[in-house]
């Protein structure tokens, strides 16, 4: 894996968030995301990790880089939807349609193309994740493991150049985590680009380029998992990873 | 003990109280239907609903034109045996492939028993005996031959075919009302079952749009169009309709420049679209609200723009929640026509007022109010059992719980 | 944006047309200048038609002398009386039926509610019968019925219908009650006249007997909803404590079953009002009626239209407050 600026997928450089209830949430936050990169984000509750992820996608508010408010172009934040795939913690599945469906509509109708083409690559992916045989079914007729995954194949489908996982297994029941989590290491084998919200540690020590605490709206540390977890240079990830190990 | 006897003994004698009750409430159903079968049959005197069924179903619609009134009934009853027929050639995945379920054959045999029974009790002339029993002849042909053939349509016409109802609409719009090539006849011409079905199926079109822009008005995040909703719809809902009425009969006329304003069969039509549109804004967000904001997220995140998330995302799940109050709310607007009687038009009820004024027919208003409440509650009960029908075609979870078992 | 590097550029500021601080205060620009055009042609429209008739909103007419009578009244009227008497007189009348028929719909309702979770099957399916049979009949035509068909039929002196304490005849409702010098009486015929200390007219008759049963078959839905929403866990529980059928529904299920009853009733409380205006086709002389003859012997109708229509948004808004203080304490004693 280089890094050099031109493989840069994501710099986000002092990004500030206030909600309109006058909390501030973000204070700051640096980050820089390379192509294939796996970059696992943890942290404890309301340190601002899953706001994070969501201003990449413009699902909250606008973001303030540098003291300058950006985003702000309509087209701009089409167009960055369109190339940022998400997976969010309720899955999201639309329970109107089939899971064939929930991956057909937004390559036709965003992307304009032929609905046969996308069927077939909408089926492959089912095939790549695992249930190709429910392609028919309802999301509603699923497990909870069987619709991550659907939603992890319905994100790939609009081909983004970064994965989005905001806490993917945090509402699974405990045996279906595996299945996610083996869907998102072979992901991470084709290099796939991920940033990860996630309370799984061992996902995090196996697959993950960089390992990034947040606390308090703050970035804390950013290190190699080895590093992240055996020799933190932090009080802060000292304290966190104590709590959860 | 027989199960049948068992299960009457715990409905109906659990407790000597229980028994007490039941006996008396069997005594007091058998006298009021011995009643009402005697007065049917014996006192009452049909003649009155016989000699102006006529004017009963179409009000004063001159006679020489009323085959306009045949031709479109004949194509409704097309279209509806079609759309029987492809509804049962195209089930969905989860339920069995019969052509003609039992409930399909129930319903026709009530069809045709009504077709054949009904000219008999009104003592039509042959002529239109024949017609009747030939409406129902090709209800059950059209629906034979799109059940037989339809699954052989390929599927752009099937895509097509829903359009042909708004075509039929206006097809009958203009064979009611007249022009292009036909003679024109006058809305004050128009009256009974004709003015009640009109009136009641435009406003139910036109509020619906109406009804859910106004429900995601509410429901937006720019504070005027809120603002805008919220005034529109209370103010609507806090005014009994009567008084609207009267506001469209007298004021409207000083709202428009002169002459533009409609003639009163329009205006009416008018005022029922918009105050029905108010209430069924109610039912849609609440059916707006049942839908979590995740799946707006899902479907922004995934790059479909508002307008897109909204009618691929949202609506689809928001309406089907709202539809039993939708209908709801149609059935209440198909009952509110009745109102129109008060400001002088002549659908159902205003026909059968005028009736009742005719010396004639002095003393004989059961008859015809009775018959008209049966009238009301056939096609009221009608659109709930299809509302019901639809809700269960739509659900998405009747289809996993009864395809999900191995 | 293919390029991420392009969003972080500090002197990309979009165009206006596409920036999304701008797009919604546009979208709401364009939104009000169209109504504000609809209502200046609308009442331009108005003021210039009103004007040209010498029509402009005048307030002298309430003043002028009414010329009708109404038949029954709660406060005196007279035909001499001016315009505005009347009127208050209409909503003194419409005040009274409005509720009367809140009592009443709230009792039939109740029971019946209550009935829909009766052990006796019986029961059950005739509450069930009642509720869908009302609730697809028009309640105009419901109204009209009870009037031209069941009290305009009833027989007049000493063939009324009698039941102790009440008697039903055409020319009216006689109720027993306390008379003159405060003795209890009952109705009697003097001279082929009924005579008692309550008489209600039968076109009041006929439209509390409407109002009541078409409301009391929509109240009955929402209590049925009401207790539905009780767990079912709360009948078991009572029931191993001993308690009968009625006691538990009584003391534990109806009391837990307000929270969701209340706000159903507001609703329905609120179209009770309204259809009281019903009243006009059964000869009752209520607010409504009283307006539409005013306004045929006036043509004021801007001016009368108004008046209606603040009382009946004054009266909803009354219901709407009791309502919701109502609601307020029948939740915080749930906590």
């Amino acid at each position: 894996m280089t890094s050099s600026p031109n493989n840069l997928v994501i710099e986000a450089r002092g990004v500030q968030k206030w909600y309109p209830n006058g909390y501030h949430a973000l204070r700051g936050v640096d980050l820089s995301v390379h192509r294939g990169e796996v970059v696992v984000v943890m942290g404890p509750s309301g340190s601002g990790k899953s706001t994070f992820i969501r201003t990449f996608n413009a699902l909250e508010g606008s973001i303030r880089i540098d003291d300058i408010s950006l985003g702000n172009d309509l087209r701009q934040i089409d167009a960055i939807r369109r190339e940022v795939g998400m997976v969010f913690q309720q899955f999201n599945l639309f329970p109107h349609l089939t899971v064939l469906d929930n991956l057909v509509l937004a390559p036709t109708l965003v992307r304009g193309r032929s609905r046969t083409e996308v069927q077939a690559q909408a089926l492959s992916l089912l095939d790549r994740v695992g249930i190709k045989e429910q392609a028919q079914k309802f999301p509603g007729q699923l497990s909870g493991g069987q619709q991550q995954r659907v939603a992890i194949a319905r994100a790939l489908c609009m081909e983004p150049r970064i994965l989005l996982f905001d806490e993917p297994t945090s509402s699974l029941d405990p045996e279906m985590v595996r299945e996610v989590l083996d869907v998102m290491r072979q992901l991470a084998q084709e290099d796939i680009t991920m940033v990860v919200v996630t309370h799984e540690v061992k996902f995090a020590e196996q697959v993950a380029h960089r390992v990034v605490l947040m606390a308090e709206g703050n970035v804390v540390e950013e290190a190699p998992p080895a590093q992240f977890f055996k020799n933190p240079k932090h009080e802060r990830t000292r304290r966190f990873l104590d709590q959860i190990l | 003990m027989n199960p049948l006897l068992r299960r009457l003994r715990a409905d109906l004698f659990a407790t000597p109280a229980d028994g007490a009750l039941s006996l008396g409430l069997i005594a007091l159903i058998t006298a009021a239907a011995v009643g009402l079968v005697q007065w049917a049959t014996q006192r009452a005197q049909w003649a009155v609903i016989q000699a102006n069924s006529t004017l009963f179903a179409v009000g004063r619609y001159p006679a020489d034109q009323q085959w306009r009134l045949w031709l479109l009934t004949a194509l409704l009853t097309a279209a509806t045996g079609v759309t029987w027929g492809l509804l049962r050639c195209h089930p969905r995945a989860d339920r069995d492939g019969t052509l003609w379920p039992r409930n399909d054959l129930v319903v026709l045999a009530l069809l045709a028993a009504v077709a054949f029974w009904l000219p008999w009790v009104l003592q039509l002339t042959p002529a239109l005996q024949s017609r009747w029993w030939l409406l129902a002849a090709l209800l059950a042909a059209t629906r034979w031959l799109a059940g037989r053939f339809g699954s052989q349509l390929s599927r752009p016409v099937l895509r097509l075919f829903p359009l042909v109802w708004p075509l039929i609409y206006l097809t009958g719009m203009v064979l009611i009302s007249g022009g292009l090539g036909l003679m024109p006849v006058s809305p004050s011409q128009w009256g009974g079952l004709l003015l009640t079905l009109l009136t009641s199926s435009f406003a139910i079109l036109l509020c619906f749009p109406l009804g859910v822009l106004l429900a995601l008005g509410r429901r937006s995040d720019l504070p005027l169009l809120r603002w805008i909703s919220v005034i529109y719809i209370e103010f609507i809902r806090g005014a009994p309709l009567i008084t609207l009425l009267f506001l469209g009969q007298n004021i409207l006329g000083f709202l428009l420049p002169g002459g533009l304003a409609p003639d009163r069969i329009w205006r009416a039509a008018w005022v029922l679209t918009f105050f029905a549109a108010a209430y069924l804004a109610e039912a849609v967000r609440s059916g707006l609200a049942s839908v979590p904001n995740g799946q707006i997220e899902a479907a922004r995140s995934l790059g479909l723009s508002y307008p897109q998330t909204l009618v691929r995302v949202v609506l689809p799940q928001a309406l089907r929640v709202a539809l039993p109050a939708m209908v709801g709310q149609f059935i209440s607007l198909l009952q509110d026509t009745t109102l129109l009687s008060l400001i002088g038009l002549l659908e159902l009820l205003g026909v059968a007022r005028t009736v009742m004024a005719n010396p004639a027919f002095l003393g004989h208003s059961a008859e015809v109010y009775l018959t008209l409440a049966l009238v009301f509650w056939s096609c009221c009960a009608a659109l709930g059992l299809g509302s019901r029908a639809l809700e269960k075609r739509l659900d998405p979870q009747t289809l996993s719980r009864s395809s999900s078992q191995p | 944006m293919p390029d991420p590097q392009a969003s972080l550029d500090p002197l990309d500021r979009p165009p206006w047309w596409r920036d999304r601080r701008v797009v919604p205060w546009l979208v709401q620009g364009v939104v009000a200048l169209l109504l504000l055009v609809l209502i200046a042609f609308l009442l331009g429209n108005l003021v210039h038609n009103l004007t040209t008739r010498d029509m402009l909103l005048s307030w002298r007419w309430l003043g002028q002398t009414a010329g009708f009578d109404i038949s029954e009244t709660l406060v005196p009227f007279n035909a001499e009386m001016p315009y505005w008497r009347g009127l208050v007189a209409g909503l003194a009348n419409t005040l009274r039926a409005v509720i009367t028929g809140l009592v009443g719909a709230t009792l039939l309702g109740t029971l019946a509610g209550m009935a829909s979770y009766s052990r006796n099957g019986l029961l059950r399916g005739l509450t069930r019968t009642y509720v869908e049979t009302i609730r697809n009949i028009p309640l105009l035509l419901q109204l009209i019925f009870w009037y031209f068909v069941v009290f305009l039929s009833l027989p007049n002196g000493s063939a009324a219908l009698q039941i102790p304490g009440v008697v039903l005849a055409k020319s009216g409702l006689y109720l027993a009650g306390l008379g003159q010098g405060m003795h209890w009486s009952l109705p009697q015929l003097v001279n082929g006249v009924w005579q008692a200390p309550l008489r209600l007219s039968v076109e009041f008759a006929a439209l509390m007997s409407g109002l009541i049963i078409y409301s009391g078959a929509f109240i009955a839905e929402v209590v049925r909803g009401g207790i539905a929403s009780v767990p079912k866990g709360q009948w078991e529980a009572a029931t191993s404590l001993g308690m009968g059928w009625f006691a538990t529904l009584r003391h534990v299920v109806l009391p837990q079953a307000l929270r969701v009853i209340v706000p159903g009733l507001n609703t329905q409380y609120i179209s009770l009002a309204k259809n009281s205006s019903l009243a006009v086709a059964v000869g009752f002389t209520d607010l409504y009626s009283v307006a539409e003859t005013t306004l045929n012997q006036t043509g004021r109708a801007l001016e009368v239209y108004l008046l209606l229509l603040g009382a009946y948004l004054a009266m909803d808004l009354v219901i709407s407050l009791l309502m919701n203080g109502l609601n307020r304490f029948v939740q915080i004693r749930e906590r």
